[in-house]
């Protein structure tokens, strides 16, 4: 009779679980339906990818690249960035520089809309931009992004809703003043937390607009269904050329991404390392649809809490910079899929010093000098057990950091530790710079500027200096970069700012990814392959 | 037995409370920041403190204790911190459906194939067949998810294009094939070896040899009398290996990309989204629960020696 109990239990578990879900399909009737008119109707427009759910829609809350890929095709700002990396008009057709650089006046398109059709006005602009820095928004990126405009700090610190530094001249006229001439600016009014957003969605609904939203951007968000589907359709008011795909479709639910290309599930993958062998051989059927993409600006580094023992003196950091056969491992271990880092800024990059990465880099692979340093650092014979903390969830550290740390351990009799804590409780310990160091992070650009990787990662003020690097000269190269208006003398700014800042080694730049392969169907045409997030979707097509 | 009834209904809110103050209580004072984690590695400190402000984070632990219990007893289990914009509600109850319908037809096919195949083997006993037969269910029974689902993956879907690798159109569609397949023929070789243990047990007592000599055939013995005692011990399994399919979903889930309950509830928890740690906990305690009553109803009419008394 006992057997009976457990049986009828669990019976009657899985009942009661179940019948939530048969409420849920219910209400997804109309989710479902429309999932079956579109597989029928317009199979040859539609692109398919693999995606993750994305943390959020709302352009003014993006911080990740996730959203952001989403996000670009939905919303739009006064400037964009091109194919080719360039600043360029979106919303605002043009614009004009005051003569000291702190005022631009952006002139509206006058063909441009929301998606329903309204007209995008000035007021939109400056609703858009008040709305970014104001408290109750609580945007993680804004004051790195905007906190440049006259009078943003006092709309952050609540003091008024108005921005002092934004006035709308006419209709489809707007200025926007900065505190310095930083040349930069635009470039950052790329980022998501500067797009348009409609008004009448917020005021509607503040708490979910963006699960429906009223954007700007060549694409209309269709459908959302967390953890299966993320659906695009083309936005037929969008005011440049209209996209030529009819829907995109981000498929949330993972799976194997290799075999859903294969089986025609899905039009675009990337090639893991399991899988370069297969993929490189010319009598694989996929080698022929491999693309390959340009590296990424990104830089993948080790970075060591400056304040805390041993790393409080720099021989010891400079030693383990030294101690690190980049080229062998980016070739043996990571299958050139990397490039060696010796500098900050990936190769192309804007400012990217090519004698200082390449021919003349500033740590070499050399044993016996990283031995001296130790040497003759304050902890001698007796340096401190080095633990580096990095992401994980109990799975294998990467292969290249094992390599480093073993290769510490064998050659200069270090004890070194690696120690996963999961992504939670890591970036805890990283904003409160408890860690002594940590790896399996990078950080990938935002826009084409020097100052979004070393302004925003090793300013003394910046919140994002994860390492509690602190140097003067550094902080004043950075500042007076900032202003300059002439990119040439910014450049020498910068490559000195780097110079030292890899001299110090607060980090240890690893590695810039690499080219890596892509795999595009064949029917696909137009899809871009870009380093930086852009709206690219409107460009892609299908030819069958 | 109305005593009884309402005795232990009267334990569930106890029972709900403990749970749900347990589950909070590591929830607070665990590692990890719900805001950081919301907001993302270029946050600044001040918009992570305005974000735990509006999630409530900074309130004491009591009050943020009692004003989620208040909010759950009216049925608002609140809004996901992963997901902005989501009520918790509406992320889990489809998704607790669909691992519901995976589990169960799994289930299906472990009974409707392994019974039948463990009577075969025990009528057979001894023979080649036999053999077979519990050799076969020991090989679906020893091969992990992970290479099981890889290699159906690349036959039907990658060699032969038969089948669809990932995704989830409901347990009618062709996408719900494979992963049916995979959570379920482990199964089949526990009900085929059970089976034929329960029924070799069963086929050699009197009442068997009685049914025989009074001239029933073979069939007829096998199926009035043998089957429907050889079947009880299988009962107890079947009510265990329920509960495992649903905990085993995650893996099969994540391999063949179904948005069920199981990947939620991890990737949840790895984002400190409490409030759908929260439901899904208070949930499957609920479930527990009820079914734990109303079994111990049922069990008095099967069984009319046991009295439930309050």
């Amino acid at each position: 009779m006992r057997n009976f109990r457990y049986f009828v239990s669990g019976l009657l578990i899985i009942l009661i679980i179940g019948c939530f879900g048969c409420i849920e399909n219910n209400t997804n009737v109309k989710i479902d339906s429309s999932n079956d008119t579109l597989g029928e109707s317009i199979e040859d427009s539609v692109f398919r990818r693999i995606w993750d759910d994305v943390p959020t829609l709302d352009p003014h809350h993006v911080s990740d690249t996730t959203s952001a890929t989403i996000v670009v095709e939905l919303f739009s700002g006064l400037v964009t960035i091109s194919p080719d990396l360039l600043v360029v008009p979106d919303l605002a057709e043009s614009w004009d520089i005051s003569a000291d650089g702190i005022t631009y006046t952006f002139y509206l398109r006058d063909n441009a809309k929301f998606q329903n059709g309204r007209k995008v006005t000035a007021y939109d602009v400056e609703y858009s931009l008040e709305r970014a820095l104001n408290p109750s928004t609580m945007s993680p990126t804004v004051k790195n992004f905007l906190g440049d405009i006259v009078g943003s700090d006092d709309v952050m610190n609540g003091i008024t809703k108005k921005i002092s530094g934004v006035k709308v001249l006419d209709e489809m006229t707007i200025s926007i003043s900065i505190d310095q001439p930083k040349a930069y600016f635009l470039s950052k009014l790329t980022y998501p937390v500067s797009f348009v957003v409609d008004r009448n969605d917020i005021e509607k609904n503040d708490n979910s607009w963006f699960l429906n939203p009223n954007g700007t951007g060549p694409f209309i968000l269709d459908k959302y269904v967390v953890g299966e589907e993320l659906i695009l359709r083309k936005n037929p008011n969008y005011y440049l050329n209209l996209p030529k795909l009819d829907y995109v479709i981000f498929k949330l639910s993972g799976g194997s991404a290799l075999a859903m290309y294969e089986n025609n599930e899905i039009d675009i993958t990337g090639v893991g390392v399991a899988d370069l062998d297969r993929i490189s051989n010319v009598d694989d059927p996929l080698n022929s649809e491999v693309v390959v993409a340009i590296p990424g600006f990104d830089l993948t580094y080790i970075g060591f809490n400056v304040s805390m023992p041993p790393f409080d003196d720099p021989n010891i950091r400079k030693a383990l910079a030294m101690s690190i056969n980049k080229q062998l491992i980016a070739s043996q271990v990571l299958l050139d899929l990397v490039v060696p880092a010796n500098g900050i800024l990936p190769p192309n990059f804007p400012g990217y010093n090519l004698e200082f990465n390449q021919i003349n880099p500033d740590y070499e692979y050399n044993l016996e000098l990283a031995r001296e340093l130790i040497l003759n650092s304050k902890y001698s014979n007796n340096v401190p057990r080095i633990i580096i903390t990095v992401p994980g969830m109990g799975g294998s550290v990467g292969l290249d950091l094992q390599v480093i740390t073993q290769s510490w351990i064998d050659e200069l009799l270090l004890n070194v530790e690696i120690e996963q804590v999961e992504w939670a409780t890591f970036l805890d310990d990283l904003n409160a710079r408890t860690f002594q160091s940590f790896a399996g992070m990078g950080w990938q650009a935002d826009y084409p500027d020097p100052e979004n990787f070393l302004d925003v990662n090793f300013h003394s003020k910046s919140p994002l200096n994860h390492t509690g690097y602190n140097n003067v000269n550094v902080d004043t190269l950075l500042e007076d970069a900032r202003i300059k208006q002439s990119w040439e003398e910014r450049k020498l700014l910068y490559n000195e700012a780097e110079k030292i800042i890899v001299q110090d080694a607060p980090i240890i730049p690893l590695w810039h990814s690499g080219e890596n392969m892509v795999l595009i169907k064949p029917h696909v045409k137009g899809y871009l392959l870009t380093p930086l997030i852009i709206p690219k979707l409107k460009y892609v097509y299908i030819e069958k | 037995m109305v005593a009884y009834v309402i005795k232990r209904v009267l334990w569930f809110p106890l029972v709900l409370a403990i749970i749900s103050f347990v589950t909070f209580t590591m929830g607070f004072y665990g590692p990890g920041d719900p805001a950081m984690v919301r907001l993302g590695p270029k946050a600044t400190p001040e918009s992570i403190e305005r974000m735990r402000e509006k999630m409530g984070l900074n309130d004491p632990f009591l009050y943020q204790y009692t004003n989620y219990v208040f909010d759950a007893l009216n049925g608002d289990f609140g809004e996901s911190y992963s997901f902005s914009g989501r009520t918790v509600a509406e992320l889990i109850t489809k998704k607790i459906g669909i691992s519901f319908q995976l589990g169960l037809a799994a289930m299906i096919i472990s009974i409707g194939i392994g019974i039948p195949l463990g009577v075969l083997a025990a009528i057979r006993q001894g023979t080649l067949m036999d053999t077979f037969l519990v050799g076969f269910g020991l090989f679906f029974y020893a091969t992990p998810v992970f290479i099981s689902a890889p290699l159906l993956i690349m036959f039907f879907g990658v060699k032969f294009h038969l089948l669809p690798t990932s995704g989830w159109d409901g347990i009618t569609s062709l996408s719900a094939i494979m992963p049916v397949i995979v959570l379920g023929f482990p199964g089949i070789a526990v009900m085929t070896r059970l089976t034929r243990a329960s029924f070799l047990e069963v086929i050699n007592q009197d009442f068997v040899r009685t049914a025989h000599a009074k001239g029933l055939s073979d069939f007829q013995v096998n199926t009035r009398h043998v089957m429907k005692n050889a079947l009880i011990p299988l009962i107890t399994v079947l009510g265990l290996s329920l509960a495992t399919l649903v905990e085993g979903a995650f893996i099969t889930e994540t391999i063949f990309g179904i948005p069920g309950i199981g990947r939620l509830a991890v990737d949840s928890i790895l984002s400190r989204d409490y409030p759908v740690i929260m439901a899904i906990t208070l949930i499957v305690a609920f479930a527990f629960s009820l079914t734990n009553l109303i079994v111990d109803l049922l069990y008095c009419y099967v069984d009319p020696r046991i009295r439930l008394t309050g």
